[in-house]
């Protein structure tokens, strides 16, 4: 409720017009301004008409003053008249509500937002974590094969990193308790450690359907904190902050970086090798399919296992079961970040430099050189792409994220610009506004791609997930088993902060909003 | 040669929006429209009296003696049939409403009178989006959403932040962007769906339930704060009850203080007529300019050689035909093939 002088003055104002001959002095109390000062006005003044005061000019002017506010209180008060009920009682009703009854504070000020983990997709080799799915709790109820869409896993500390690899998880915490890693899925090759069956003591489970601790063979392990996981077709890695990185799993082709042992077995196996022959820390592990790579803080890559794509860019096509520097383009180049999940290794430099080699099968590497393979790793230059910060590599699909939150994508299969699209040798940029981006939401960009086997997946910084690919029994998470062409909303209940893709199912971590 | 009532009469025949204040029923305005306009009718000046001509006979002084022969003369009457004041013109004028308002929000209401009630029909069948400016206050819960409603809670609020509110909305948000996908029944395996994604085109197609294409945090002063929203298929209540679970998502409560409507698919609030103008002259006026400004961007839309496949293209050229009556073409429009079927 305004007055005349522009200041808010309460409901209760307008009680007082209602009596428009009431004095103004009331008003002035109320009112700070310095508006219609000291005359009183005549007292017979009725609907505001004009009524001369006697006197000198000054007392003319202010009774003038005085009577023109009198005809704005009228038109006030027809104006409530006009409505259909007078405002003022019933705020005056739910004032008085207010100020009784309890207050419920259900948040406190200091709240910090819950993170949650959420898993989707092929169920039955355990992967997810969710034993229901495979071995309902109660008669009637049926296994779940498929989970379409994103479903809770309760875990016992705050997961801060997962990968996902076929058919088996790896979670961890920067918990510094004696339980970091926890892994559940396939384990026919010890892939995620040794899980003891609960009747015979030598024997390990094959399929591990719940989180079950992996035993790491720490020196320290109630100082040292797991930095990061990740997982490939039959082993995976274990990324340390002070003591170095962990391999498990299958070591067929040496990707375990340990000598390779004939007629090994590997399922029930108690080995977790620690890896040597770093020059510096570990800062990044990545699994391909049988091959390791790992970044160091130095910004060199090293490689071991499988080589025959070319994929390990030792520059030969043999295996190699020790961690070997890679060379090629990428020598006296420092590194950011490396990424691979089948046979084709790309890595992004600092300056934004994009280098691959491996598998190019599937026009991965075809922009640099005709062979289906590359053994050594090139430098990709591609115009129009700006600053490269991010990399992700599939089975038969690349993409990139620039600076500028852009996503470009190529290779085979379904790439994510419509189902015409099936496949390109030159980045193909995804357009914004399919990630969210419109008139109300101009700023919205990506922050976060990674690729599984034949799909993609890209967080914005607005905390949504977006999907596209191939639905490999379910694993996008949008609620149906068709192929999505061009990316999808998953609709997850919270802010996405990472998320892990394997070959038929998700893992995604997720922060509350509040 | 037209009466001037009835000169008047046709010149009412449109569209126009007027600002409907709070606290009002749609009907009592609508109501004071009609009587507004039936006024104007009545208050245009009465026809000039016809004349007619009529043969008097001549009175028997003048006639000579001994003449058999009837004279007459001609002379020129004024007709009473149809003198103003002998005479009842039964006028009714049709004047229906839009999209209603109720009781509680305000804003543009749009009005046709005459033959465009068929049009508004046929305009709000098309899926126009609507914007609201909502006022919202944070620590109280009632039973109708609003602040008029019966307190069932309260609550803190004070760990609420700008930023955890735009995280809200824009979870919200999301969630509707993908409704609108969602209901737009387009098979999403199309590259026609793809193209129609990416220009953000993809519209719900029949029915739908509300979905909010655009929500944005104008201003944020706890407890209260004002959001603006641009949604389809929606009614007032509805928006209440968004207010009331953005509270609940933020671990507190809201309620709504005020809606108010500021588009109604292409009528803005800049136009619409306040209380002071619901005459008739004001009406005309705004029918007038309502029906130049679609004329001038009909002729815009209908150039040779522009593709009118878009959807929001269609949906203006629907708007359009609505308006200026031809709905022979607006059921061509809304009948062609769409999405790229």
């Amino acid at each position: 409720m305004k007055s005349v002088c522009g200041c808010h003055i309460e409901a209760r104002f307008v009680n007082i017009t209602h009596n428009h001959n009431s004095n103004t002095h009331r008003l002035r109390n109320t009112c700070k301004h310095n508006w219609g000062r000291s005359v009183p006005l005549a007292s017979s003044s009725t609907g505001g008409t004009a009524h001369t005061a006697g006197g000198s000019e000054q007392n003319c002017y202010r009774v003038e003053m005085s009577l023109a506010y009198l005809r704005l209180c009228t038109q006030h008060r027809l104006a409530l008249g006009a409505r259909g009920y007078a405002t003022h009682t019933s705020d005056r009703r739910s004032r008085e509500q207010k100020d009784e009854g309890p207050v419920f504070q259900y948040v406190g000020k200091q709240s910090k937002p819950n993170h949650k983990v959420f898993v989707w997709g092929f169920s039955y080799t355990g992967a997810l974590g969710i034993p229901s799915f495979v071995v309902p709790d109660s008669g009637r109820k049926k296994p779940r094969k498929y989970q379409l869409t994103p479903y809770r896993l309760e875990t016992e500390q705050q997961i801060s990193s997962a990968a996902c690899g076929y058919g088996f998880t790896l979670l961890s915490s920067s918990t510094k308790d004696l339980t970091k890693v926890w892994g559940m899925g396939l384990n026919r090759d010890s892939q995620l450690g040794f899980q003891r069956t609960q009747q015979d003591r030598y024997k390990s489970y094959d399929y591990v359907l719940e989180p079950s601790p992996v035993p790491l063979p720490l020196a320290r392990p109630q100082q040292t904190r797991v930095l990061q996981v990740a997982c490939g077709r039959a082993h995976s890695l274990v990324l340390t902050d002070s003591e170095g990185v962990f391999s498990l799993g299958n070591n067929a082709y040496g990707q375990c970086g340990r000598k390779m042992v004939e007629d090994e077995v590997y399922s029930a196996s108690h080995i977790i090798h620690k890896m040597e022959g770093f020059d510096s820390p570990v800062t990044q592990v990545v699994c391909g399919q049988d091959h390791s790579l790992f970044l160091t803080e130095t910004g060199k890559v090293y490689a071991c296992g499988w080589g025959a794509d070319g994929q390990t860019g030792l520059g030969h096509h043999n295996m190699c079961a020790r961690p070997v520097a890679v060379g090629g383009d990428l020598a006296g180049v420092r590194v950011q970040q490396v990424t691979t999940y089948g046979d084709c290794s790309m890595a992004v430099s600092q300056d934004g430099q994009l280098y691959g080699w491996g598998n190019s099968e599937y026009l991965q590497l075809s922009s640099v050189t005709e062979a289906t393979q590359i053994n050594s790793p090139r430098l990709l230059p591609f115009e129009g792409v700006g600053k490269v910060t991010q990399v992700a590599c599939g089975g038969t699909q690349v993409a990139i994220l620039n600076e500028r939150g852009k996503v470009f994508v190529w290779g085979y299969g379904i790439l994510g610009k419509g189902p015409n699209l099936s496949e390109s040798q030159t980045p193909e940029l995804v357009p914004p506004t399919l990630f969210g981006r419109s008139e109300f939401n101009p700023a919205v960009t990506v922050s976060r791609i990674h690729c599984g086997l034949n799909h993609f997946a890209a967080v914005t910084d607005r905390g949504e997930l977006f999907v596209w690919g191939k639905n490999v029994r379910g694993c996008l998470g949008i609620g149906k088993k068709e192929d999505q062409y061009f990316p999808w909303r998953v609709t997850v209940p919270g802010h996405v902060v990472d998320v892990a893709c394997g070959v038929d199912h998700m893992v995604a971590l997720v922060k509350s909003v509040i | 040669m037209a009466r001037p009532s009835v000169r008047v009469f046709h010149k009412l025949e449109g569209l126009f929006s007027i600002y409907k204040p709070p606290g009002v029923h749609w009907k009592l305005v609508r109501d004071t429209i009609e009587t507004n306009l039936l006024k104007g009718i009545n208050a245009a000046p009465p026809p000039a009296p016809r004349q007619r001509v009529q043969f008097l006979a001549e009175s028997t002084s003048v006639v000579a003696e001994g003449s058999n022969e009837l004279t007459l003369s001609a002379a020129s009457v004024p007709a009473l049939a149809h003198h103003p004041l002998g005479e009842a013109l039964h006028i009714h004028i049709g004047v229906g409403v839009g999209h209603r308002l109720d009781v509680f929000s305000s804003g543009v209401l749009v009005l046709g009178v005459g033959q465009s009630n068929k049009a508004l029909t046929d305009l709000y069948r098309s899926h126009v989006t609507r914007d609201y400016t909502l006022e919202g206050e944070l620590g109280m819960a009632t039973d109708n959403f609003s602040h008029t409603g019966r307190l069932i809670e309260r609550t803190t609020y004070d760990h609420i932040t700008r930023d955890k509110l735009e995280r809200v909305l824009a979870m919200m948000q999301g969630s509707n962007q993908k409704a609108l996908l969602t209901y737009s029944k387009v098979d999403m395996s199309t590259q026609g769906a793809y193209e129609l994604a990416v220009k953000g085109e993809l519209r719900p197609d029949g029915k739908s339930p509300p979905i909010m294409t655009g929500l944005r945090l104008l201003h944020f002063q706890p407890p209260h704060f004002t959001l603006e929203v641009q949604c389809l298929n929606e009614t007032q209540r509805y928006l209440c009850r968004i207010l009331h679970e953005v509270g609940l998502e933020l671990r507190s409560t809201a309620v709504c203080k005020g809606v108010r409507r500021t588009r109604d698919g292409p009528f803005t609030i800049q136009h619409a007529l306040t209380h002071q103008h619901w005459t008739s002259p004001d009406v005309i006026q705004a029918i007038r300019q309502y029906r130049s400004s679609r004329k001038a961007s009909k002729a815009k839309h209908t150039q040779p050689g522009k593709d009118t496949g878009t959807a929001s293209q269609r949906q203006e050229m629907a708007e359009e035909a609505a308006v200026t009556g031809d709905s022979h073409r607006l059921h061509s429009v809304l009948t062609s093939k769409a999405f790229g079927s």
